[in-house]
């Protein structure tokens, strides 16, 4: 679903990323790790062509990534849900609105939309929140947000990016519980992270990488 | 389709959201297009009085002496077969010193000191509208002067030539007023359109990423600013009509003899000044627009 073949990324001639290779299979959760800097940020980029490989070649689910025209782009982000460290929530529009406008992309009826919005609020327990401004949630609601956002277009890949952030630890379970919910309906997972106790005793794989070179890959 | 409504949703909200710096972007572009109009209006109108008065514009050809009555003649069937002689009128010698008998009045006594008759024969000739150039007009001087038994041919030269000039002359100050407000309302929308996208830049950002196309993120701004366009241009019009029967009342009361002269634009020219706002606010949002990259 997810095939790094030897990608290097480079900003002003220094590396970020270093001949990486990996494949996440079809339906898999799994973690990258590392410490901060390590191109954590960047390798998730990588994967949805906000940034583009200088070499190598990355395939996600049977988009060639590097090759892709910038008109294309859109149609592979469609199949790519992402969850952001910064949330990227707009201020002026409600929760419902936020979440609709991934379906308002893929131009679904507006009856489609608001089924679709209720039922994946409900998913994450916010239906009571829809009409609310996300300045107005807690960053745990607005994290929930995104993940409703980013799932609603049931997209074949989910990609979050430190998801725990600034999460008290209570709050943190519940948003990966969400992310196992997601995966077991059979959308691929890949959680960045450096938060150890996010992966450990999970049993699902987990990519080691420092300055910007795939170190190990392990079961956590 | 659906991705159409919903642009047109959004540029409606938004148009209200912004609704101080599309307020003034709209109503510079009226007033750009209510000083074009006015100006049109003046062109057109000028000319149509310019067309009434050359209604009156003649040749006059002046015949030699001693030319027999059959001589006459022929040079009158002459002109009748010229396609750009619209009308003929034949002035006798007696017809001529009658009329100057008639200019001068109590001073009639001066051509007591003539034995005969000192005015020649005379064709005035009126010309088609098409063969009022100057340079019409002299090719057909000189052709008519080269005929036996003509004189001389007079005209009025320097009324004609000035008649020319000012209409010349109104056509390229319209088309130069023309160019620079049309470019100035491109140039109005494309800033105004520009801040707004500034303004929605983390928007944008955030669309691209959920997978938006360009056209997705594109339509809205277009059809913002030809709204604004539309409204402007709408506006213009409907002070161009205010300003019009304004002055034209104003006019008649200060000129009696103008009523009725002054016209405004004919019925099917009326949608021009609004759809000159839309269509160039849209080119002015599409340069402001740009190419979007992801």
């Amino acid at each position: 679903m997810i095939q790094f073949i030897e990608v290097s990324k480079y900003y002003d001639n220094e590396v970020v990323i270093k001949d990486i290779s990996f494949l996440i299979e079809k339906g898999e959760l799994a973690y990258i790790t590392g410490p901060s800097g390590a191109g954590k940020t960047t390798l998730l980029k990588l994967i949805y062509r906000a940034e583009r490989p200088d070499g190598g070649r990355i395939v996600v689910a049977g988009w060639d990534v590097g090759d892709l025209m910038q008109k294309t782009i859109p149609f592979l982000r469609r199949n790519v849900g992402i969850v952001f460290q910064d949330f990227k929530l707009l201020s002026n529009k409600t929760v419902f609105e936020n979440i609709a406008l991934s379906l308002r992309i893929h131009a679904l009826h507006t009856r489609e939309i608001k089924e679709e919005v209720n039922e994946v609020l409900k998913d994450v327990g916010l239906k009571h929140k829809a009409n609310d401004y996300p300045q107005h949630l807690s960053g745990g609601e607005q994290q929930r947000v995104v993940i409703a956002r980013a799932m609603v277009s049931k997209p074949t890949v989910l990609l979050a990016d430190e998801p725990t952030g600034n999460l008290d630890p209570e709050t943190s379970t519940m948003i990966m519980k969400l992310f196992r919910e997601i995966n077991a309906r059979g959308t691929t997972v890949l959680v960045a992270t450096h938060h150890r106790e996010l992966f450990s005793g999970t049993g699902r794989r987990v990519i080691y990488i420092k300055n910007g070179e795939l170190i190990k890959e392990t079961v956590g | 389709m659906r991705n159409f409504i919903y642009s047109f949703h959004v540029a409606v909200k938004n148009l209200w959201r912004e609704k101080w710096i599309n307020i003034l972007t709209m109503l510079t572009i009226a007033v750009g297009l209510l000083i074009l109009g006015a100006f049109i209006l003046v062109t057109v109108n000028m000319d149509a009085m310019l067309k009434r008065w050359s209604k009156d514009f003649g040749l006059i050809v002046y015949l030699k002496e001693n030319l027999s009555p059959e001589e006459e003649k022929l040079l009158g069937e002459y002109f009748k077969e010229d396609p750009d002689v619209v009308e003929i009128k034949y002035i006798s010698k007696e017809l001529a010193l009658d009329e100057l008998r008639q200019t001068l009045g109590s001073m009639t006594s001066i051509l007591e000191g003539f034995e005969e008759n000192p005015l020649p024969a005379s064709y005035e000739l009126k010309l088609k509208r098409e063969a009022l150039s100057p340079v019409r007009i002299l090719q057909k001087t000189s052709q008519i002067k080269q005929l036996s038994g003509v004189e001389d041919v007079q005209y009025g030269e320097k009324w004609l030539s000035s008649l020319n000039t000012m209409t010349e002359g109104m056509k390229i100050v319209g088309l130069l007023l023309g160019t620079i407000i049309f470019i100035a309302i491109s140039f109005v929308t494309y800033s105004t359109i520009k801040i707004l996208f500034y303004r929605r830049l983390d928007e944008i950002d955030t669309l691209k990423l959920l997978g938006a196309t360009r056209r997705f993120i594109r339509y809205p701004f277009l059809m913002e600013g030809f709204f604004i366009g539309t409204l402007g241009g709408l506006l213009g019009f409907i002070s161009l009509i205010a300003l019009y029967s304004f002055v034209s009342v104003k006019m008649t009361d200060f000129l009696p003899s103008f009523s009725g002269v002054i016209t405004f634009f004919p019925l099917e020219l009326y949608p021009v000044i609004p759809l000159a706002g839309a269509v160039l606010s849209l080119i002015g949002s599409f340069f402001a627009v740009g190419k979007i990259k992801y």
